[in-house]
């Protein structure tokens, strides 16, 4: 049976293309023009819930990495490979999404903010985890040692962001904490949009992971 | 049961010396390019050289923990291992600790090589700088040997060793470099011991799940 034929993920796929075009809708058409930087701000209703995004996906991954090192059931290590796929593309747009704010804003294109540096160094980090996966020898031996990646590579999060930030501290300026001061209308359809991309995260690892426990079943055929 | 691993990994190396030397020339051999490619005045030198120091140190760990972890890929050493009853943890500790006795004593080595050919003046405590040389030793060997276990067995365990090990071990190497400056420099103690804290925070942590993972991962 394939992936949306089955009620409850058309229901998912209806719900994340009804919410992501209103969402569109309201960053193009009903929030106002920020004073300061113009268009460019509206890029942070992709960015910033791309990096949440990004950080929930590792963070699941971790947890399914300590799942499957715990329960030994294949479902988690699907789990952890889907989230780690789709944490990584949400990553790859913050660090897209980052300079074309930074250029028009801050003058240069990078900057080493802890945030966007801590991102970067995940998303190096996950990139490794694929060739671990793809390069690793025995499937069940792969399983678990991305498992393990997983587990550390989140652990590693706090550290890394801590470093980075005493390590150039006139970087001190987090995006995200300057939104929460914004004004109702600035705000409201950043967390709505916060919200509709976990909605298509959910959506992307729940057809991920079948597709990858399809695949299992295949190849243990 | 420690005592016996590190004792069985250190007598190997004193038989064999094959870490420590290609360590070590290895080191040389990176401080000849660094030489060529910055030929810069010596002012400028010192004020680069903790961070050239760290990136040869990183360089020359990653060799150091591939031939450590060749010795047990080699007569597949690493299965009788496992097949003896031993905490599997253990494994990890004694790989981390007899990396970081390898890695200090290439470094007492390198060092002279690193100070004469860089033109370097040297004007500090040394038991300090040694100090923060033994924390970035165990921080990096932590993270090497943690990825190391991971890395290898795979096809391209010599590739992917550094491709994990670079990014995760990055608040060492920061923290390392910012240390050393703080004492080159002559900064007080309270500007700079912020980075000695992560360093630690980092080691506990990755000792930690060392630990506690390679339990997990090595099961046959």
């Amino acid at each position: 049976m394939s992936f949306f034929s089955q009620r409850k993920n058309q229901l998912w796929l209806g719900l994340a293309s009804v919410l992501m075009l209103i969402d569109l809708y309201l960053i193009i058409f009903v929030t106002p023009i920020h004073p300061e930087q113009q268009w460019a701000q509206r890029i942070f209703y992709f960015h910033v819930p791309s990096a949440w995004t990004g950080f929930l996906a590792y963070f699941i991954v971790m947890i399914a990495g300590i799942l499957f090192l715990w329960k030994k059931d294949q479902k988690w290590d699907n789990l952890g490979l889907a989230s780690a796929e789709v944490g990584t593309l949400f990553t790859a747009l913050v660090l897209v999404t980052g300079p074309i704010w930074a250029k028009p804003i801050w003058g240069q294109a990078w900057t080493w903010e802890p945030r966007l540096t801590t991102t970067l160094i995940l998303f190096l980090i996950f990139v490794g985890y694929f060739m671990l996966r793809a390069y690793g020898g025995h499937p069940e031996r792969v399983s678990r040692y991305a498992a393990a990646l997983g587990i550390i590579a989140f652990a590693d999060v706090p550290i890394i962001f801590i470093s980075v930030k005493f390590w150039l501290p006139e970087f001190q300026s987090h995006p995200q904490v300057e939104m929460n001061k914004q004004a109702p209308e600035y705000l409201y359809p950043f967390l709505f949009s916060l919200f509709v991309f976990t909605i298509i995260y959910v959506l992307m690892i729940r057809y991920r992971s079948h597709v990858l426990s399809l695949k299992n079943e295949a190849l243990s055929e | 049961m420690l005592i016996k691993l590190l004792k069985k990994d250190l007598l190997l190396e004193l038989r064999s010396k094959e870490i420590v030397i290609s360590m070590l020339t290895f080191g040389v051999t990176v401080i000849l390019t660094f030489a060529f490619a910055f030929n810069v005045s010596p002012d400028l030198m010192n004020s680069f050289a903790p961070g050239l120091f760290w990136i040869m140190i990183l360089f020359i760990s990653v060799l150091g923990l591939q031939r450590s972890f060749a010795y047990e890929k080699d007569f597949d050493a690493y299965s009788l291992m496992l097949t003896a009853p031993v905490d599997r943890g253990l494994i990890f500790l004694s790989k981390w600790m007899s990396g970081t006795v390898f890695l200090l004593i290439t470094e007492l080595a390198v060092a002279i090589p690193f100070v004469l050919f860089l033109q370097l003046e040297l004007d500090v405590n040394l038991w300090s700088l040694w100090g923060i040389i033994l924390l970035g030793d165990l921080g990096i060997m932590v993270g090497g040997s943690l990825v190391s276990g991971l890395a290898m067995r795979a096809k391209m365990s010599a590739v992917l060793l550094p491709i994990l090990m670079f990014p995760l071990v990055s608040p060492v190497l920061i923290a390392a470099v910012k240390a050393s400056i703080g004492i080159l420099n002559h900064q007080p103690y309270e500007e700079w011991q912020l980075w000695l804290r992560i360093m630690g925070t980092f080691i506990v942590i990755f000792a930690l799940i060392g630990y506690t993972l390679f339990d997990h991962i090595t099961e046959e």
